[in-house]
């Protein structure tokens, strides 16, 4: 029994860490009925820009735990969020806004190419100044990079019964948790949520009422971009490297997290991530060996595609012909 | 570039510019004889005085037309008579210098990263350049000629037809020069020369009345294009290496020309079909006399290819079946999980994760050479005393399937069939309310792609000697979709430019490689936003593209009455 | 009112006809919304029928319902004797074709292709035929064409069988539309709205054709606003108001129907106008 609860609390905090990429894919979806095939590269991007941070902050190593959980993480957060964001606003402005009126095929296949892109971009470029230098002392993204320690984090556990869980786990739950209370805030009582939920449910009537639909998609996709963020760097602590093809495996489960609650739903987003995260711990320990896991998580959104196309929760539009 | 000089002072300078214009072709014309740089290991030499190296005299080709289409319009209108105007002499003229300048400086930077530095830049080098400036510069200067119309002049059939052999005999020997280019910047040289050519012809008109002939000829067209495709083998005079690459492309070719099928003509996304290569592969090597295949059931090569394509198109089935009712974009992401499943099964049918079939991650190694017809593949042999190679056979056979490929795709497209899937990529719920069935129509598609790629897949395996589950991973499908969004979606002749060009750049221009899928990422984002039908333009893609184009509704109109598309039952069975 | 004799006449021509289609107690609900409450209606193979009812009436529910588009909520639907088939495509097969409200062409195809398209269920070229280019495919290749093209003769669309259908004039987009239904060679045709946005002149070509349509033997079955012409075209009318079927009967019969005024320009205040076509085309201006 010990083993099922340790399952399941690795589950919900693996789904944690999907719920807080999907709300990317559904808030865009919601908005631009755009499936964002980058987002998965800007959680990538989150996690290096973290990185980053540290870097520039000067590899602070072996603080006490008030100083790495008070300044040093906090500000890797920050470092990751803007560097996602700013990453996601350029995508938007760039690859996917000209193409609004296109048919749905172009942005589709112009998210591909930012996906590929931005992989390879920080594959190649990463710590160094492009075409001319490398920075001394960053490290090659070309190969796995290790995540910095944060002390009282990436060390502690904590022991429940028989059930061990990593502090990283309970950070990525934490993080889950106050992200979405920030998120119902933003939708309800902002006026920009409230812009953003009256553009998904109809633009045209939002543009009448003079809502700036361009910025609504813009903070759809900065809030998107912004929990991925925190999301990769929740991954770095989780699994103490991040790597440059990190974002397509994590942004296809976090996909499938999205549809499974209802692409376009926040809530089910949040629910479909930590739904997805405990099929996946659950199967993989009960169904096959390990090699699996991944195969029952893309099963599953087969599966929900065909039999339950609005998901758990229900979606804003499912199918569109 | 027609705004930034108004056209007050173009009338007024003409004659003036045209004068500069013709010295500095002139000069570049010139420079050929003399050295471009100090070393012979840039490009292919071109360190001679009075020797013109290949390259150099592809070049003067393109200084002589910007010289004479600078000064053959002197003549006067009445002596040209109707070609003053059916032709585009001046903005052709402006192509012409401006690509010419382009292909000098790729050759001049060449010689400079080659050898080291701008200082191995020979005279030559220097005056080419400062002639294409002068050439560009006063062509801006020339008043705008109007759209060329060579296509509305009558020309005799036999014209036509060797119009379309010596362009396919050219493009023969242009394909040999291509692919004998060892250096990277005399490759890339060459292909800026080919860009220029096919863009000055186009501009001047020639192109558009190669199409008429094309379309009138179309059978001629094919049989040369095929003909000459044939012949290729022979040009390389038993080149292992090249013969590899080109029977690579035209696997790739195969893939995405099935491909085509799916997004080109239905207009679903498919991530993940890379799977149907793999699946046909996977099979095709079990089947095959591998010592590392588990079955002891080795049936001949045209078995195992039905098999394979059977085998893709179950697959194909399989994940069609209860997909593509969701339709929309959940499709390609389907697609793409599905493709993810294909690799990680391949991957764990090892004999630990699951039954011991594919030998996980090792693959399957050792797949021996076709042997099927009474022949050989691995055998090479002498024809007309030239040596033709092991891949040279796979080459023919590939040859085959793809004329196969074409078949398919151009006689499903010209029918009642074709009809159904352009009606479901308008409008999907109007075609279900005439009756069209939306599902059955897609799950062909589907299918039928699948089974193209299974069929493919089996020649690769043998091909390719092993098979590997890395092999199928998701940035080749995306390739793939690449291959067919950059050549044009829907048609076949720009999925066959497509495929060549993304299989055969990174393959010479070994120094990019590693900037390859960075540039291929950008490529997709560029290509989507200024130009989404691709190189060459279906005429419905591009209408869907460019919805608000009223000009181009006339002209697609006009286009589809000439060639007359939908209303020929007679029609060719081929069609490029 | 009436002549006593026609109406006689016409009321036996009417039960001697078949019933085409046979729809009962259809409702149609979407969660808490009921788009269309409890409506009944028959068409008789031959006839003209009328659907009038002010906007959001459920006209076009109720449409889609018959069509197979939607499936409803209670009721049944009955065609050619048979029960409605669940899928739009088996609708057509079974010869019910309609048009759409906003037109929904294929723009990027010719006219005659559209039409072509229109001939899918009745031609079958399977993917074989057309791969090998068999006898069959040539046949009906060129039966198809053929027929497109007299079809397109027959809706008053001579010599545009090339043209891309988005470059059509609007009046003809929607014949070419009547022309790509007919094509299914349907034994009901349903028309949503076949002269919005046409001008006198147009209307009165639409109704001639309509006429035509009826003289080859099919049923109509037309939404419409403009009164003047439901009331000379059809040999029935039922007004749906609020989802329900206020008023049937034959044309004069509902159109002096103080509920069916009402319903268009509500209640009056004075007594109701004498000429209610006009004031029924207002409302919907």
């Amino acid at each position: 029994m010990d083993l099922f609860f340790q399952q399941l609390i690795n589950g919900l905090s693996l789904g944690a860490l999907y719920a807080l990429i999907a709300v990317g894919y559904t808030v865009v979806y919601g908005i631009v009925q755009l499936i964002n095939f980058a987002h998965g590269e800007i959680f990538m991007v989150g996690a290096f820009g973290a990185y980053a941070t540290w870097m520039v902050m000067g590899q602070p190593a072996n603080l006490s735990v008030g100083m790495a959980l008070g300044v040093v993480l906090p500000l890797m957060l920050v470092g990751g969020v803007v560097s996602s964001v700013v990453v996601a606003l350029l995508t938007e402005r760039v690859a996917y806004r000209p193409l609004r009126n296109a048919p749905r095929l172009a942005p589709l296949i112009s998210a591909i190419g930012v996906s590929v892109f931005l992989q390879e971009f920080v594959r190649l470029f990463y710590g160094t100044i492009p075409f001319v230098t490398r920075i001394p002392g960053w490290p090659d993204a070309k190969s796995a990079v290790p995540f910095p320690s944060i002390s009282g984090i990436s060390d502690a556990s904590v022991q429940i019964g028989g059930v061990l869980v990593q502090a990283s786990a309970l950070f990525t739950l934490l993080a889950l948790v106050v992200c979405t209370v920030f998120l119902w805030f933003f939708v309800n009582r902002t006026k920009t949520g409230r812009a953003m939920v009256a553009t998904s449910q109809d633009p045209d009537t939002a543009r009448l009422m003079g809502i700036n639909v361009d910025r609504v998609i813009v903070a759809a996709f900065a809030v998107g971009a912004g929990l991925a963020a925190i999301a990769g760097v929740a991954h770095g602590l989780r699994y103490g490297n991040i790597d440059f093809r990190m974002g397509f495996l994590a942004g296809l489960k976090a996909f499938t997290a999205a549809v499974l609650g209802g692409i376009g739903n926040i809530n089910g987003a949040v629910v479909g991530g930590l739904v997805l995260g405990v099929v996946e711990a659950l199967a993989s320990n009960y169904l096959g060996t390990t090699a699996w896991k991944d195969v029952w998580a893309f099963a599953l959104l087969i599966l929900v595609l065909v039999f339950r196309p609005q998901g758990l929760l229900g979606a804003k539009v499912v199918d569109r012909a | 570039m027609n705004t930034v000089i108004p056209d007050r002072i173009k009338i007024a300078y003409r004659y003036p510019a045209r004068a500069v214009g013709a010295a500095g072709a002139l000069l570049m014309l010139v420079s050929i004889f003399l050295p471009w740089a100090y070393g012979t290991a840039a490009l292919d030499d071109m360190s001679y005085y009075g020797a013109p190296s290949p390259l150099q005299l592809c070049f003067g080709v393109l200084a002589l037309t910007v010289l004479a289409l600078l000064t053959i319009p002197l003549v006067g209108k009445q002596r040209l008579g109707k070609w003053a105007k059916v032709l585009a002499w001046n903005t052709t003229a402006k192509t012409a210098s401006i690509t010419a300048l382009i292909t000098a400086a790729i050759a001049v930077t060449s010689v400079a990263v080659e050898l080291g530095g701008l200082l191995n830049v020979e005279i030559g080098g220097w005056l080419v350049i400062f002639g294409g400036v002068a050439a560009v510069a006063s062509t801006l200067f020339l008043p705008d000629s109007p759209e060329p119309s060579l296509d509305e002049v009558k020309s005799p059939k036999w014209l036509q037809i060797l119009a379309i052999v010596v362009l396919m005999a050219v493009a023969l020997f242009a394909a040999a020069f291509a692919l004998g280019q060892v250096d990277a910047g005399a490759f890339l040289t060459f292909g800026s020369f080919l860009v220029a050519v096919v863009m000055v012809l186009r501009q001047f008109g020639v192109f558009g009345w190669l199409g008429m002939a094309a379309a009138a000829n179309n059978r001629v067209l094919v049989i040369s294009a095929f003909v000459v495709a044939f012949l290729f083998p022979f040009t390389q005079n038993g080149s292992n290496a090249n013969m590899s690459i080109a029977a690579q492309v035209l696997i790739f070719a195969a893939t995405a020309l099935g491909l085509n099928i799916v997004v080109g003509l239905v207009g679903l996304l498919d991530l993940g079909y890379i799977a149907f290569l793999g699946a046909g592969a996977f099979t095709a090597a079990v089947l095959s006399e591998s010592a590392y295949s588990h079955f002891n059931f080795h049936p001949p090569f045209i078995v195992t290819v039905l098999i394979s394509g059977l085998v893709a198109s179950l697959l194909g089935l399989i994940i069609g079946a209860p997909t593509l009712r969701v339709s929309g974009d959940y499709l390609a992401i389907v697609t793409l999980a599905f493709g993810e499943i294909f690799r990680i099964t391949m991957n764990n049918l090892d004999g630990n994760d699951g039954p011991d079939i594919t030998n996980g991650s090792n693959g399957i190694p050792d797949i021996p050479d076709l042997n099927a017809f009474g022949f050989n593949f691995g055998q090479p042999h002498v024809i007309l005393g030239i040596d033709i190679g092991r891949f040279a056979n796979y080459y023919w056979l590939m040859l085959l399937v793809i004329a196969l490929i074409i078949v398919v795709f151009t006689n499903l497209n010209h029918s009642r069939i074709g009809r159904g899937w352009v009606a479901i990529r308008e409008d999907e719920l109007a075609a279900e309310a005439m009756g069209v069935n939306t599902f059955a129509l897609k799950l062909l598609a589907f299918a039928g792609g699948a089974f193209l790629a299974g069929v493919a897949g089996a020649v690769k395996a043998h091909h390719d000697v092993s098979v590997t589950p890395d092999q199928f991973i998701f940035l080749e499908s995306a390739f793939l979709l690449a291959a067919v969004v950059l050549g044009g979606m829907g048609t076949v002749m720009g999925v066959l430019i497509g495929a060549t060009i993304l299989k055969l750049l990174p393959e010479k221009l070994r120094f990019f490689s590693d900037y390859r899928l960075l540039l291929f990422g950008l490529l997709m984002v560029v290509m989507m936003r200024f130009r989404p039908e691709g190189i060459v333009a279906d005429e419905r893609r591009q209408l869907e593209f460019h919805a608000e184009d009223e000009e181009l509704a006339e002209e697609v109109e006009e286009e589809l009455i000439t060639h007359k598309a939908h209303l020929n039952p007679e029609r060719e069975v081929f069609e490029l | 009112m009436g002549i006593p004799v026609e109406e006689a006449i016409k009321q036996v021509q009417t039960m001697d006809r078949n019933v085409l289609l046979d729809a009962r107690n259809v409702t149609m609900q979407f969660g808490g919304l009921i788009a269309v409450n409890d409506v009944s209606l028959q068409v008789h193979s031959g006839e003209i029928v009328g659907l009038i009812g002010p906007n959001g009436a459920g006209k076009t529910t109720f449409f889609n319902c018959l069509t197979g588009l939607y499936k409803p909520t209670f009721g049944t639907v009955t065609f050619d004797g048979k029960p409605l088939p669940p899928k739009p495509r088996m609708v057509v097969r079974e010869g019910m074709a309609r048009t759409f409200q906003n037109i929904r062409l294929f723009h990027n195809m010719t006219a005659i292709e559209n039409v072509m398209v229109g001939m899918y269920t009745r031609t079958h070229t399977s993917a074989i035929d057309a791969v090998f280019r068999l006898p069959r495919h040539r046949h009906e290749e060129i039966a198809s064409t053929r027929r497109a093209q007299e079809l397109l003769e027959f809706v008053g669309l001579t010599g545009v069988g090339d043209t891309l259908s988005r470059n059509l004039p609007y009046g003809d987009q929607r014949r070419l539309e009547i022309a790509r239904a007919l094509a299914t060679e349907p034994k009901l045709l349903l028309l949503d709205e076949p002269t919005a946005g046409m001008n006198p002149q147009e209307t009165r070509q639409a109704e001639e054709l309509i006429f035509k349509i009826r003289d080859l033997g099919l049923a109509v079955l037309v939404i419409e606003h403009d009164m003047r012409f439901i009331f000379n075209l059809c040999d029935r009318v039922s007004c749906l108001v609020r989802g329900a079927v206020l008023v049937e009967g034959p044309g004069e019969v509902v159109q002096n129907d103080p509920r069916v005024i009402e319903a268009y320009i509500g209640s009056p205040a004075t007594p109701p106008a004498p000429t209610t076509d006009s004031a029924g085309g207002a409302a919907d201006a």
